[in-house]
């Protein structure tokens, strides 16, 4: 039994917190720099930030989510990667031969590279990180995206122990050879599965291996710990002399939006976008904080997927109603500073994004037509008629879906079509959403890997992206007339030609609707002005490879090992 | 002495109980207050042009949330749910923590039929020993997903423990009365002396108990809803408005007042009561 004074005192307690908090609302200043004129990077430091998810798997072979993948480009090189332009540069190849009319990559490795464990990069360890990636017992989401390399299939069916497509021509000289010429296979060779790990990694996918690689930082072990942060180290044995400058990132996962603005004004952050609108908007009008905020391309889309597997979505009516009764203005509204209006699978900041594709559109009365075409009709003054069934639609707490979905809900109740949100963790909803025949509706957003258009198009529409688990072709869409016009696209080396293919892909998805399109998104980062160097990349998030700290005043992180 | 006099003369049960009506009648007549949706978001008149929920207004009187709907009509829905889940998982609480604190109590200290007690205590043991937070958090994650009747009844079958201990230490002293003994003595059967002599001597304590563990319900609710695993959106239950206007509150702050003062309202009220009826029931206690 509790006395009343017990009782009653916790809550007014935190009544009059919260009374003072809120009238607290100005910004703390931001943190002073010790060297404000002076640009020479520095060395050392611990920079810190945090993510609302978390991370499955740091294994190159099985990344599939944005977080996990900032970190893997610092533990794993790869072959080429893009620079701060957004063009392609050498990393671990110093440079690179396209031959057969682009059928034919032969790579010229660098010399003087070493995997965290101290063996030599070679040739050979690249070709095993490649069949150990694509291998048929891999859980690797993007492996068909390289399905262009000869000898892919009967690899991939078990039928041949290695790719004849990878031939090491000599200790660090490696031909890729393709079936067809693709316009995409370089920017392909950036992705976290093209990436070498070290002998250690084996040449078949373990669950339970070390992550270890080429990259400019290191795991240690117990570096990692799982929903709680990844802490990775410089690592001495860089191939780039004098880089990186920092001696360890931190990453710390679950931690909600407002607990990272605390962390990041008390300073125990030092770089932040996971921001509330309201946040978002304190730091845009306060003038101290202008010249630490930066913002990042329009490189994710957001969408509600529907399976075109299950009732009521294998109709393509109904589809086609979902995508004409979103207004898409009123998501935007929930975070005006981070989405606008989209209504087209290729983001605004991907080449062959073309601003005249007139996409889908918001028509309540189309919506409307098209139920009835489906069988469905509903009257919106009676709310009679519709879809007989209530369909269950899968959010995770803390994201931008939790309050979309809301709006989605309200606005799919106008049409007939009644979902029903359900709260369930992270985890759970990306292997439930990827996983045949399981969720009819979710809404779902795309981060892309490389800056092209098959970047998207292939693992969010075609056909082969279907799995049975883990599918990043969450409608399960199949159409042989868009396939074959991905395919085109991707032997298509023609700029101009190739937008023109990709045009006529967007024109399908409009129609076919296996996603209702609904809003872009780009970040909206604010750093502490002691995080120097850093510059948003065109193509990946947290870019902090060549980034430095110039703190006035020393930190030691907590999870920073006892000297 | 009556239920007005027990009003007149103690003034937490008064105070508790006026704050209890007050919150019930706001819950009831809230929605009919306003004539807004509590579902329906209207961006068109409860949105500022920095896209920010309107605050308190003729309009809206206790401002929109983040999703531009209307605070005065969810509040009081919320307020719906908040009395339902506290007032049915808080009988189901009584009814098995008084039917096991009854039946071990009475049991007790006998050679064999103490086995019952021996056992039905330790069960309660075992029950406390849990974080009641964690226990409740970990049944809703093995059902799945939380419904109002999951909550109920994951309240409800975890709430009785305490309950089961106060009225067992009751009946205890009940049981050895001197018209207990003559009942038993005249050939009463004893399930008609459990219902008919101890019973109403132990509804006291069971009550009290009972008042009590109402705002404690309600609190854990909203904690569970606060957590993001209560009941899905959009239910405007008070923990998840608690929880939606979190991250608004510096430029908003409503979002997180009119909540945190539903709860607190609510809460006090629940254990004034409680506490009055304590002393009304058992002013030697």
């Amino acid at each position: 039994m509790f006395s009343i004074r017990e009782v009653s005192a916790r809550p007014l307690g935190l009544v009059a917190l919260l009374g003072l908090a809120a009238c607290d609302i100005e910004l703390s200043a931001p943190m002073a720099t010790a060297h404000p004129g002076d640009a020479t990077p520095r060395r050392g430091g611990t920079l810190r930030y945090a993510s609302l998810g978390d991370i499955r798997s740091l294994d190159p072979a099985r990344s599939s989510d944005a977080v996990a993948s900032a970190v893997i480009r610092l533990v794993f090189a790869a072959l080429v990667e893009f620079d701060e332009q957004g063009r392609l540069a050498p990393e671990l190849a110093e440079r690179w031969e396209v031959l057969d009319g682009g059928q034919h990559f032969r790579f010229f490795l660098r010399q003087d590279v070493r995997f965290h464990d101290g063996s030599r990069f070679t040739a050979d360890e690249m070709k095993r990180s490649l069949e150990r990636a694509l291998a048929p017992d891999t859980p690797n989401p993007s492996a068909s995206y390289f399905r262009n390399i000869v000898g892919y299939d009967s690899y991939v069916a078990g039928k041949v122990p290695h790719l004849d497509g990878i031939v090491v021509d000599g200790s660090h000289e490696l031909s890729i050879h393709l079936t067809a010429p693709d316009a995409a296979f370089l920017p392909l060779m950036t992705l976290p599965s093209a990436r070498p790990v070290c002998p250690s990694a084996g040449a078949r996918f373990k669950s339970d291996w070390h992550p270890c690689g080429t990259g400019p930082f290191q795991l240690r072990q117990g570096g990692w710990s799982r929903g709680q942060f990844v802490r990775v180290v410089r690592s001495e044995s860089y191939f780039v002399k004098g880089l990186p400058y920092l001696d360890a990132i931190e990453l710390h996962f679950l931690v909600n939006a407002p607990t990272q603005r605390f962390k990041f004004e008390a300073g125990e952050l030092d770089f932040v976008r996971d921001l509330a609108h309201a946040d978002t908007l304190r730091f845009a009008r306060d003038k101290r904080w202008q010249p630490s905020i930066t913002r990042g391309p329009d490189v994710d889309i957001y969408g509600e997927s529907m399976n075109t597997e299950v009732p009521p979505f294998d109709n393509v009516e109904v589809r086609r109603a979902v995508a004409f009764a979103i207004n898409r203005k009123a998501l935007v509204a929930l975070r005006p500073l981070h989405l606008s209006v989209h209504t087209s699978a290729i983001p605004r900041s991907t080449p062959g994004f073309d601003p005249t594709f007139e996409g889908q559109t918001f028509d309540l009365p189309k919506a409307l037509e098209h139920m009835r075409r489906a069988g469905y009709p509903f009257d919106p003054k009676t709310g009679q008629g519709g879809y007989p069934h209530t369909l269950p639609y899968l959010v995770y707490p803390q994201g931008l879906f939790e309050k979309s979905g809301q709006l989605v809900q309200q606005q799919l109740a106008r049409i007939g079509l009644r979902i029903e949100l359900r709260l369930v963790s992270w985890a759970s909803y990306l292997s439930l959403t990827q996983r045949r025949r399981t969720v009819a509706i979710a809404p779902m957003g795309w981060s892309q890997d490389y800056p092209d258009p098959s970047g998207l198009l292939d693992p969010l529409f075609g056909s082969a992206s279907i799995n049975d688990t883990e599918s990043s072709n969450s409608a399960f869409y199949r159409n042989a007339a868009f396939d074959a016009l991905l395919a085109r696209a991707r032997v298509e080396l023609d700029p101009q030609k190739r937008t023109a293919v990709y045009r006529e892909c967007n024109t399908i998805l409009r129609d076919d609707a296996p996603w209702a399109f609904t809003v872009s998104y780009h970040a909206f980062e604010v750093r502490q002005p002691h995080l120097r160097g850093y510059a948003p990349h065109p193509v990946h998030a947290f870019n902090f490879a060549r980034t430095w700290l110039d703190r006035a005043s020393a930190v030691r992180s907590p999870l920073e090992p006892a000297r | 002495m009556s239920f007005r006099a027990a009003l007149r003369k103690h003034r937490s049960l008064r105070w508790g109980f006026i704050l209890v009506i007050l919150v019930v009648v706001f819950s009831v007549v809230g929605p009919w207050l306003t004539p807004h949706d509590a579902f329906m978001s209207n961006p068109e008149r409860a949105m500022t042009r920095e896209f920010l929920p309107v605050g308190p207004s003729r309009e809206y009187p206790l401002g929109a949330d983040r999703l531009f709907r209307d605070m005065l009509a969810r509040l009081a829905l919320g307020g719906r749910l908040s009395l339902l889940i506290g007032v049915v998982a808080s009988a189901i609480a009584a009814t098995l923590g008084g039917l096991v604190g009854v039946v071990s109590g009475y049991f007790a200290g006998k050679k064999w039929t103490g086995l019952v007690d021996s056992g039905l205590m330790r069960l309660v043991d075992v029950g406390l020993s849990f974080p009641f937070l964690l226990l409740v958090m970990a049944i809703g994650a093995m059902l799945e997903r939380t419904t109002v009747t999951s909550l109920l009844v994951t309240l409800g079958f975890t709430g009785w423990l305490g309950t089961a201990r106060v009225v067992r230490a009751k009946t205890l002293t009940v049981r050895d009365l001197d018209y207990i003994v003559a009942a038993r003595a005249l050939g009463q059967r004893r399930i008609l002396i459990l219902w008919k002599h101890i019973l109403p001597n132990v509804a006291g304590p069971l009550l009290v108990s009972a008042t009590l563990s109402i705002g404690q319900m309600i609190l854990t609710e909203s904690v569970l809803s606060y957590l993001g695993v209560g009941i899905s959106p959009p239910a405007p239950t008070w923990g998840a408005m608690l929880y939606e206007g979190q991250d608004s509150y510096t430029l908003a702050p409503w979002l997180l007042a009119c909540p945190a003062m539903a709860i607190v309202s609510t809460v006090l009220g629940f254990n004034l009561v409680g506490e009055g009826l304590r002393d009304v029931l058992d002013p030697r206690g």
